[in-house]
């Protein structure tokens, strides 16, 4: 297999990656940007998993909650993970040999295949449960599931400064 | 019930508050407070790069032999900040950099105060180091 690095050297060399990479201001304003959208998601995302779990607004429909949160969770979502791919693009090779970015992306495809999961599969029969204070036991694991691993995957990532395993 | 929800943010929050401010990553997760160096060598590059920029610096052993370190500095904007640009820096200048050394790598150092070839003195430091006066 081909190795990744010297496509990695090659997008760090370039003038607009170069230029965030040594910019006073425009690195720490996507950093913020990221960090700032990062919450946003998360905490809207941990309210629908706390209506999951049955620990929030169990006196509110499940749809309704999901109707009402969805947008704003994509509206965390999007530039979250603009501004996560704009940093992988400013400093390629740091991210490639940190550990922790690694299990991060792990995490992350878990909670994206927990909320696909639970989309396609568990939610297209909630109408059974739907104004229970308890959600299906299918629909309980899959909440708490999310709140898990998007609490790795926040934990992780502000691990990635450290190297530990470097 | 609302009432003790609010109490209890106060609380954590209050406790938040007494917390010193804590830096991108901790000083003390990778260097030595004990171990404070003072290196003079010649820079061979400078990486003015975010979150953290690096001064690779080579010093001459007792033995005569040459020592490559790399420094750890502050970002561009707090370096802004105490009066340097990237173009104070060129590869193969003499400087005085005192810092503290790694707690598991003897060729890392964070960098505290660089002192250029004409004697202008710069903190260099991150936020979250101790408090030795080097930065004013």
């Amino acid at each position: 297999m081909p190795s990744i690095v010297p496509t990695l050297t090659w997008l760090e060399g370039l003038g607009w990656t170069t230029a965030i990479r040594e910019s006073p201001w425009g690195y720490p304003l996507i950093e913020t940007s990221h960090v700032a959208s990062i919450v946003a998601f998360a905490g809207i995302v941990i309210m629908m998993d706390l209506r999951l779990v049955g620990l929030a607004f169990t006196h509110a429909p499940l749809a309704l909650i999901q109707r009402r949160l969805f947008p704003w969770q994509m509206a965390g979502l999007v530039p979250s993970m603009a501004t996560g791919v704009l940093l992988c693009c400013v400093d390629p090779l740091r991210y490639y040999r940190s550990m922790f970015f690694w299990i991060k992306l792990l995490l992350m495809a878990l909670a994206g295949v927990n909320a696909l999961a639970f989309h396609l599969k568990t939610y297209q029969r909630a109408d059974r449960w739907d104004e229970d204070p308890q959600a299906a036991a299918t629909a309980r694991l899959a909440g708490a599931v999310s709140l898990v691993l998007w609490s790795a995957t926040i934990v992780t990532g502000r691990l990635i400064p450290y190297n530990w395993f470097n | 019930m609302k009432m003790k929800i609010f109490l209890v943010l106060l609380a954590a929050g209050a406790l938040c508050a007494v917390q010193p401010a804590q830096a991108h990553h901790a000083f003390a997760a990778e260097y030595d407070v004990t171990k404070p160096v003072t290196l003079t060598g010649i820079v061979t590059k400078m990486e003015w790069a975010n979150p953290h920029g690096w001064i690779y610096m080579d010093t001459k052993e007792p033995d005569g032999k040459v020592k490559h370190w790399m420094i750890e500095t502050a970002g561009p904007s707090q370096l802004v900040r105490h009066g340097l640009k990237k173009a104070d820096f060129t590869d193969g200048m003499s400087a005085v950099v005192k810092g503290y050394q790694g707690t598991n790598d003897p060729s890392l150092a964070n960098g505290r105060t660089l002192v250029m070839k004409d004697g202008r003195s710069f903190y260099i430091g991150s936020v979250g180091g101790p408090n030795d006066g080097a930065e004013r």
